[in-house]
């Protein structure tokens, strides 16, 4: 009795099989297909979202307020403790350079300043933070540290949009995160039913196997194999897809939307990675499917 | 080589299929088991092979007690039992050497030893020139002839045959009964489910009859021949 024997007896039967029920097998590889390319496409949107979400943080413009009483030595102490926290580029805004960038800002209304008994705006830090901590959180945990260090008075960074992107980003993520489960359920639901199907077909097939000493394990290892080679079809259709998605639309995405999302909408939509997290994807889904369907038949 | 002591089989809410069956084949024995549609015949030869449980008593099969038999160890007991049945149970889309190898591929006999064997035995059943033909292709006595090169490619201990001839014109009959009484020769455990007088009186084997569940006689074979002759 060899090992062998069996498993080209399984890989025979199981091309049997795709080849016994087209049609089904179709629908199935399909099913798995547009559930792994929707997987794929929320990916790189949440990519994208992650690109939007970095540039807005480099844009973010961090200014901290010094406290007035200090000379000009502590104000030196301060900004190197900055430097060191922050980690990116400290710009030092005096009060009247500050007061001159305010009238130019404020127009024909900046004659109004020159009114003011005297300066009222404080030494000023601004921050570039480095790309890694242009992310709210990040900057969140920036500002917290900034404000607890002597000699600042002050910090602000656009706190309250930041957080609300922040927030939606989470929520986009949850509700892709739960819409993406769903659509995982459904399709081993349907890939179990299509295989049901097929099955069914082949249900005399089954019936002689068991009545000449087949044991369950035996019966159910080409379906699971046809689950297997369904999922990888299914990958690599959805594979596919994304990669023509990728050349076609991604060219025209970037020209469109780089202003606002950042070079890496151009970037490439299959990845290695990617590509691998479909595949286990996709021979799960087959594997799961499969395994409900013979499951379920057998006990009958 | 099988043996049942005081076995009952009902199913819910019906009246016993089997009552209180006692029944002692010996190894190598040909034995006919007749009586009228609905006597039990099928329901037992169906114990033998675990196809149905005992509601109560003991079976044994080969020494080994069928009645506590786990689920998962029944697969390889019906390795040792060969079963023919009257509707044949072919697989019309494979040839008649793929439908005879798939119960060495349930073993997992190598390719080579399997098309060896398939050979051998089509050539004992005398249908080594069909060995590529489909089985709607075949006549009746063709096709249970290929049921039986399945049942014994793999040189099973017993072999039950559940009416083989019952879809079979009289001369096809007497090619299947010949080919069975040939089998029982080289040593295997016959068991034929009939209702064909005709077939007992010839074939003069044991018969063991059957009626509303009951066992009513178990004679001889000349014995039972005499009888269906009064």
């Amino acid at each position: 009795m060899s090992a062998l024997s069996k498993v080209t007896y399984f890989c025979r039967s199981a091309a049997v099989g795709l080849k016994h029920s087209p049609f089904v097998h179709f629908i199935a590889v399909t099913t798995i297909a547009i559930a792994l390319f929707s997987a794929g496409m929320a990916r790189g949107a949440a990519r994208v979202l992650d690109n939007l979400l970095a540039s807005l943080g480099g844009e973010v413009e961090v200014t901290v307020y010094l406290a007035p009483e200090l000379d000009a030595d502590e104000v030196h102490g301060v900004r190197a403790r900055v430097l060191a926290l922050s980690g990116g580029e400290v710009t030092l805004v005096s009060p009247d350079a500050a007061l001159s960038r305010l009238r130019t800002e404020l127009g024909d209304l900046g004659e109004a300043l020159a009114e003011l008994p005297e300066n009222p705006l404080p030494v000023s830090l601004e921050l570039r933070v480095p790309p890694e901590r242009r992310n709210p959180d990040a900057l969140l945990a920036l500002a917290k540290a900034l404000r607890a260090a002597p000699g600042v008075a002050g910090v602000d960074y656009g706190e309250a949009a930041v957080q609300r992107l922040s927030a939606i980003a989470r929520a986009l993520r949850f509700g892709s995160l739960v819409a993406f489960a769903v659509v995982l359920g459904a399709t081993v639901v349907i890939v179990a039913a299509t295989l049901q199907l097929a099955i069914y077909s082949r249900r005399g097939e089954i019936e002689i196997q068991k009545l000449v000493g087949a044991t369950d394990r035996f019966v159910k290892a080409p379906f699971l194999l046809e689950g297997l080679l369904q999922g990888v079809l299914g990958a690599a259709v959805a594979l596919f897809g994304l990669w023509a998605f990728g050349r076609v639309l991604g060219p025209t995405l970037g020209t469109l939307f780089a202003f606002l999302l950042g070079p890496g909408v151009a970037a490439p939509w299959v990845e290695p990675r990617l590509a691998l997290e479909l595949l286990c994807a996709g021979c799960g889904l087959g594997l799961g499917g499969s395994f409900v369907a013979v499951g379920r038949f057998l006990r009958v | 080589m099988i043996q049942f002591f005081h076995v009952y089989k009902a199913y819910p809410g019906d009246p016993p299929v089997l009552s209180d069956i006692n029944l002692n084949v010996e190894k190598g024995e040909f034995v006919f088991l007749t009586g009228p549609s609905g006597a039990g015949k099928t329901t037992l030869l169906k114990l033998i092979f675990c196809a149905e449980k005992a509601t109560k008593g003991q079976i044994l099969v080969g020494g080994r007690n069928i009645a506590r038999i786990r689920e998962s160890a029944v697969p390889y007991l019906r390795r040792n039992i060969g079963v023919v049945f009257q509707d044949f149970k072919l697989l019309p889309h494979r040839t008649v050497e793929d439908n005879v190898s798939f119960t060495l591929d349930v073993l997992g006999v190598p390719r080579a030893e399997a098309r060896e064997k398939v050979r051998r035995m089509l050539k004992l059943v005398g249908l080594e020139h069909k060995a590529g033909s489909f089985p709607l292709r075949l006549s009746g006595g063709e096709q249970q002839r290929v049921v039986i090169a399945r049942a014994l490619v793999n040189d099973p201990t017993i072999l039950l045959a559940d009416e083989p001839t019952g879809n079979l014109d009289p001369a096809l009959t007497v090619e299947i009964m010949d080919l069975l009484t040939q089998v029982n020769v080289r040593g295997t455990t016959v068991m034929v489910a009939t209702h064909d007088a005709t077939l007992l009186s010839r074939y003069q084997k044991r018969t063991v009859r059957l009626e509303r569940g009951q066992i009513v006689s178990d004679e001889d074979g000349v014995k039972a021949a005499r009888r269906m002759v009064v």
